[in-house]
């Protein structure tokens, strides 16, 4: 470890092993493994329910697993002799007395570990909290909540952040800011787990993804792998003779779907294919278009049966 | 990139010994979480009020009335010191329901906001967290009940000094009473706190140790069994107000003031423990 400014060796790592949470019957986290890398932010998705804040919480020990163990830098969180230096963590806008004002939150956060006014100011100025710095925190915008919490995670330096939906209820400015910050704490080394129910966000900040659905793991797989692996492309196919053209491409790795008169949906055939075939039969074609899949496309794929509370009328 | 990107200041403030988890730093913490909120401060001021208040009202009522009697006060010197502590503590009857509230609010407000996530994240084996706040809450509390209680010995020596009524405050049969006052409020405190802690809500909290401070005494006096009786000085106000009150104004005296405060401990000690077990098993 080499202390004070300059490259610090962030090489640290979250590493889940079977871990498990019940509360009474309901199992809310069930049986779970993996490792969250440094270098780089890794996303943590799922549906509501889905056990994602309750997993972030055993990391840090505030819910105690039911089996099965989580480590940061191979101890539990519990055991390291100065937490806030290892992981900071931002599990909830406003875990914060709102009688207090920010910085005297800070102040009393920091003083746990013996962490200096001077670096008080610091996260201060980090998360641009000057102005309200001094003001009661009950007044406190969720936008400012957030960024509050996020000073009171950055105090110790950590090597280690775990961010529960950072984005909530911020402007899109400070969803920018939130984004590039991020990026930044990993490209410094750190290890980021970042949890967030926004795909689109998800899509633009994370370079791996854990997708959890009903406390158990869905995938676990770099984020570009996730986007083209959990659907596959399809085309979208415009023609008057649609029908004919639906005949000739059925095929068995190939699924035609007709979603309005004289159009399909193609997966299983690029577009290339599909306008051979049609010309080998002089079919005519008005629009032949490749749809890349989205997270979000795939993202409902891989949950669709997971899903804890999906009305009825989707079923 | 790195133009837009903000930058992390490094840990300029920090080096390798300062930034460790100690206990004297959660003590630090406390006192900082203690001392910045409003409601602690206008309960203190609250105390203080109190307590000079009281003794300013007792006192003045000891002084018309007492000296116009046929058995007039201000004989003996042990009565003057007795009309002192009365008037001194008097206060502590009603300065009681303030700190227990306090004790209660202490923990129970973090649970309430959120804030004690960031507590338990902080300190994450918890209990020096709660250690260090019963800490801060006692002494802070011994502090300042200790300097009403010394006030209203001042106020009282004001009105009586006119009466031919004197006592020194460092007499042991004014100041102990006073000490011992101080030391009822402050472990009151923290028995509100392991309260506090243990049921997790502040309406919860405070319904019970208002109850047993103001509606359980009243319901055993009220109960013609005997059993009742033998209950009666081992409840924790009893108990606690029989360290320093002279036995006329409690009317029963059945233990010595040191036994009252074994007492006091050992309602102080349940609630502590009751608190520590669940703060460990439980989830925060």
């Amino acid at each position: 470890m080499c202390p004070g400014r300059g490259i610090r060796n962030f090489d640290v790592m979250i590493t889940a092993e079977g871990l498990t949470k019940r509360f009474g019957a309901k199992t809310a986290v069930d049986d779970i493994s993996f490792t969250v890398p440094p270098g780089q932010v890794t996303g943590f998705l799922g549906p509501n329910g889905a056990g994602k804040s309750t997993t972030m919480r055993m990391i840090v020990g505030l819910d105690r697993p039911s089996g099965g163990s989580v480590t940061v830098n191979g101890e539990p969180y519990a055991r390291h002799r100065a937490p806030l230096r290892e992981v900071g963590a931002l599990l909830d806008a406003k875990a914060v007395h709102t009688g207090r004002t920010a910085e005297n939150h800070l102040l009393a956060m920091a003083a746990t570990h013996g962490i200096s006014r001077q670096r008080v100011r610091e996260v201060i100025e980090l998360t641009g909290l000057e102005s309200v710095a001094r003001k009661r925190v009950g007044g406190f915008s969720l936008g400012m909540g957030q960024r509050l919490g996020i000073a009171a995670a950055m105090l110790g330096d950590p090597a280690t952040l775990i961010l529960d939906e950072p984005v909530n209820g911020l402007d899109p400015e400070g969803v920018l800011w939130v984004r590039r910050f991020v990026r930044h704490l990993a490209a410094e080394g750190r290890t980021v787990f970042l949890s967030s129910h926004l795909m689109s966000e998800m899509a633009l900040t994370a370079d791996h993804l854990i997708v959890l659905g009903k406390g158990r793991i869905i995938t676990d797989a770099p984020m570009a792998d996730v986007i083209a692996g959990g659907t596959r492309s399809r085309v979208h196919v415009r023609s008057p003779h649609a029908s004919q053209l639906a005949d000739l491409l059925a095929g068995p790795d190939i699924s035609v779907m007709r979603s309005e008169a004289g159009v399909l949906e193609v997966t299983g055939l690029e577009a290339s294919g599909i306008g051979d075939l049609a010309a080998q039969h002089s079919l005519t074609i008005h629009e032949l278009t490749p749809k890349n899949a989205s997270l979000e496309e795939a993202y409902m794929a891989l949950t669709a049966d997971a899903v804890e509370y999906r009305t009825e009328a989707l079923r | 990139m790195t133009t837009i990107a903000p930058t992390t200041p490094g840990i300029e403030g920090l080096d390798q010994q300062s930034g460790r988890l100690s206990f004297v730093g959660i003590l630090r913490s406390e006192w900082i979480k203690l001392r910045s909120l409003r409601s602690t401060v206008w309960s203190y001021l609250s105390v203080v009020v109190i307590m000079l208040g009281l003794a300013l009202m007792l006192s003045l009522t000891i002084a018309n009335e007492g000296f116009n009697a046929p058995d007039a006060p201000g004989g003996s010197a042990a009565d003057q010191a007795g009309l002192f502590v009365q008037s001194s503590t008097f206060g502590v009857f009603l300065a009681q329901l303030v700190v227990a509230v306090l004790g209660v609010l202490v923990i129970t407000g973090e649970y309430s906001t959120g804030m004690a996530r960031s507590t338990f994240t902080a300190v994450p084996k918890r209990l020096p967290a709660l250690a260090a706040k019963a800490t801060v809450l006692f002494v802070v509390t011994y502090l300042v009940s200790l300097a009403a209680g010394i006030g209203a010995y001042f106020v009282s020596a004001a009105v009586f000094a006119g009466h031919d009524v004197s006592a020194s405050l460092t007499d042991p049969d004014v100041l102990m009473p006073i000490l011992g006052a101080s030391l009822y409020l402050s472990l009151l405190a923290v028995f509100a706190l392991g309260v506090g802690t243990m049921v997790r809500s502040s309406a919860g909290g405070i319904g019970i140790v208002l109850a047993l401070i103001l509606v359980v005494p009243t319901i055993l006096q009220l109960v013609p069994a005997e059993w009742a009786q033998d209950i009666y000085p081992y409840l924790l106000s009893t108990a606690g107000t029989n360290m320093f009150a002279p036995t006329e104004v409690t009317g029963t005296e059945v233990l010595t003031a040191w036994q009252d405060l074994l007492v006091v401990l050992g309602w102080v000690g349940a609630s502590v423990a009751g608190a520590a077990t669940l703060l460990v098993k439980r989830d925060a």
